[in-house]
């Protein structure tokens, strides 16, 4: 939580920059593997430089077939990265941290800071990454070398507007949120928005709205080259980031003063004494719910991960076969709400945990099943959205999603098991911005639960197209078999003693 | 001291993490119906002789037996018959006191526990806030619920760790009463604490640790007063 006096001056505004750097210095310093930073950093260089320039080489770039086809949909990704940017930096209440609140209160960190933190890591998220490679690799294809520079200028400050822009909307909306009626208020919006946005589709009314979207006109001056227009929107772009950055700062001094509501509802409200659970398995499982919905970034998360693909699905009509891709998606982004650490749950409360006669394998079972039910519950909202238009699934698309979502939920748990025991961190995940593990560490997580869950995905989507059902079931039965073995490793790693006592130790931190 | 068996013996216990040695080679004798205290400066190894003991820290190396248990070979056994406030928390932040005694019961196998329970959440004044989550709970009552949680099952051994840090007055003395009560009943009790004189007033032993080792044992009385002061600075450096 921020604690500097509020001031947006000239002077507290070049003390908050220089405040980032050292901030960044610090957080660089706890990177735990700190000799695998710059083959990261020069893998993402290269990764960024070849969506860049390669798809502009390929054959058919900047034509008239395929690739006029994917200039004319260029608006469109260019307006949804910046959705995206919105619906992440509102949902984590305000973007990711550069220090933990729990750890920078007693600093004088100022409001301008964390909004500027919050700006630099925003990059830090694999879909925000995933979004702007796409967007890069794209306008590549569709505009050909010839004009590739102008308009990857044109997307690299679009990438950077947007994030800017999604950051001022977050902050306000987070300040929305702390005023008394204030979370009634901004739930009641989102459904107004998400019902004109079904509403128009519905009418058939979103395509011709898309035809008209502002950010064709980015589109045009990147066809245009080197030109008038091409300058003038560049230069336009350019004055919106630099509007935004300091901008946001405003929303967000005005949002750190305000307490944050649904925190300290879920902590000062009651919650009723239940009959004694009829087990010691059902009372871990009990406790660890309690420590999951009673969250409030695990609660937003699931909300967010749970009903955006669900109303993209709906929206963009998905057919059966496609919905095989969401499952992975939002088991993966479930995961990376606590599954990812898993042990740090209790967070202090470990010592206390671990010191009560129970089996180990009791409580490695309740935490993957709690984590395994929150996973499921997320999918299930998905697919039933998604369902919704897609009209009666034969049963080779039928028996092809649900072996889909049984196989990434027990990848994504095996996955999240492991590395709890791995790399434990202590996290609180009391606050809305609160992640379980650092920046740099959640953006590893993501990429590798992203690509093992779209492979799978993608595999189970063919196989929907099958005309025998059975064939799913025996895809998933290796699938199940391999994530179950990487499962009973993570769990024997925490039912040796001194493992669990250094994953225990270091999350009661 | 006394003739009895200790209920607590701990023989060239050794905590290595990593390339830190936490303790190295603490031996101590803790005996049933009285209070042993263990004093000694930050990372003198106390809490983590308390963790080994809770079952919560495997050793590295040496014998640690908790009422006839082995806590490396018998640690289950051992996490039934002791009770533990940890130094640090002690609480799941998102479950209410009542939640925690619950789940405390509840792997315990103890059946009407609940009139106890309603009791020490009474006399340490966290009756009125017994369904409430403990993340907005302030340092103390964390502190006070730990004790409480430690002290429901009436354990053969109980173990405070840090158990005065940060209570007001009306919690110290509460926990001098479980305290007291816990020896009564014939239980052993370990308190480590940095609070020399409230030690003093509620120990029968001292124990000094030092650099991971035990440098002094002596009688509560025999820390008392200035000349008490003196004699444990000195054992410090």
């Amino acid at each position: 939580m921020p604690t500097a006096v509020s001031s947006t001056s000239p002077n507290s505004a070049l003390r908050a920059v220089a405040d980032v750097g050292h901030l960044m210095r610090f957080r660089a310093g706890t990177v735990r593997r700190r000799g695998r930073l710059p083959l990261t950093v020069a893998l993402f260089v290269a990764i960024t430089a070849a969506v860049a320039v390669g798809p502009a080489l390929v054959e058919g770039a900047g034509g008239e077939g395929r690739g006029l086809d994917v200039l004319v949909l260029l608006p469109t990704a260019l307006a949804g990265f910046t959705a995206l940017t919105v619906l992440s930096a509102v949902a984590s209440g305000g973007g990711r941290e550069l220090i933990p609140h729990e750890q920078a209160w007693a600093f004088p960190v100022s409001p301008t800071t964390d909004h500027l933190g919050a700006l630099l890591l925003a990059p830090l998220n694999i879909s925000w990454l995933l979004q702007a490679w796409t967007l890069l690799g794209a306008t590549a294809y569709a505009v050909g070398p010839d004009r590739l520079p102008e308009a990857q200028v044109i997307v690299v400050l679009w990438v950077m507007a947007s994030t800017a822009g999604a950051q001022v909307l977050a902050w306000s909306i987070e300040g929305v949120r702390r005023v008394p009626h204030g979370i009634v208020g901004v739930r009641l919006l989102t459904v107004v928005v998400l019902g004109l946005a079904l509403g128009l589709q519905m009418a058939n009314y979103l395509v011709v709205l898309l035809d008209q979207i502002p950010t064709r006109l980015l589109v045009v001056a990147m066809v245009d080259g080197m030109s008038l227009r091409w300058a003038a929107t560049v230069a336009v772009v350019a004055i919106s980031i630099v509007v935004s950055v300091v901008l946001g700062a405003v929303p967000a001094h005005i949002a750190s003063r305000r307490v944050p509501r649904d925190q300290v509802e879920i902590e000062s409200g009651g919650h009723e004494a239940r009959p004694d659970p009829r087990s010691p398995l059902l009372g871990l499982i009990r406790t660890d719910r309690a420590s999951v919905w009673r969250s409030v970034p695990m609660r937003r998360g699931l909300v967010v991960l749970a009903v955006g693909p669900g109303l993209v699905a709906l929206l963009g009509d998905l057919p059966w076969n496609s919905l095989t891709i969401l499952p992975g998606l939002v088991a993966s982004g479930g995961a990376l709400l606590f599954g990812v650490n898993a042990w740090c749950l209790e967070g202090r409360g470990s010592l206390w945990r671990e010191s009560l006669p129970v089996e180990p394998t009791l409580v490695f079972a309740a935490r993957a099943w709690v984590l395994a039910e929150f996973l499921l519950a997320a999918s299930g909202v998905t697919v039933a959205l998604g369902s919704v238009r897609a009209g009666v699934p034969n049963a080779p698309e039928l028996t092809a999603l649900l072996c889909t979502v049984v196989v990434v939920t027990v990848q994504v748990v095996a996955a999240g098991m492991r590395w709890s025991g791995q790399r434990p961190f202590a996290a609180d995940l009391r606050a809305a911005r609160s992640t379980p593990a650092p920046p740099v560490v959640m953006v590893g997580y993501s990429s590798r639960l992203a690509i093992s869950t779209t492979v799978t995905g993608l595999v189970f989507s063919g196989v929907a197209r099958l005309p025998d059902w059975q064939v799913s079931i025996l895809i998933a039965v290796p699938f199940v078999a391999w994530s179950s073995v990487r499962l009973l490793r993570a769990r024997a790693v925490w039912i040796d003693p001194v493992e669990r006592a250094r994953i225990t130790t270091t999350v009661a931190v | 001291m006394t003739d009895s068996l200790p209920v607590v013996d701990v023989r060239g216990l050794h905590v290595r993490f990593g390339e830190v040695e936490a303790v190295a080679g603490v031996d101590l004798q803790a005996y049933a119906g009285q209070a042993t205290a263990l004093l000694g400066r930050n990372g003198a190894g106390k809490s983590t002789t308390m963790r080994v003991l809770a079952g919560v820290v495997p050793p590295t190396a040496g014998r640690a037996i908790v009422a006839g248990h082995d806590v490396h070979t018998e640690t289950l056994r051992v996490k039934q018959l002791v009770g533990y406030c940890p130094d640090v928390g002690g609480l799941v932040p998102r479950a209410t006191p009542w939640e925690h005694l619950q789940l405390s019961a509840r792997l315990r196998r103890m059946d009407h526990w609940e009139d106890r329970a309603r009791d020490l959440l009474e006399r340490f004044e966290l009756g009125d806030v017994a369904h409430r989550v403990t993340a907005g709970f302030s340092h103390g009552m964390g502190r006070r619920l730990s004790v409480v949680l430690a002290a429901l099952h009436e354990p053969r051994v109980l173990l405070l760790d840090e158990p005065f840090d940060g209570v007001d007055p009306i919690g110290v003395e509460a926990t001098f009463d479980v305290i007291a009560d816990a020896r009564s009943h014939g239980a052993c009790v370990l308190v480590s604490t940095h609070l020399r004189e409230l030690a003093i007033e509620a120990c029968t032993t001292i124990l000094v640790l030092r650099g991971g080792s035990r440098v002094a044992t002596m009688a509560a009385a025999e820390m008392a007063g200035e000349e008490g002061a003196r004699a444990y600075r000195g054992l410090l450096d």
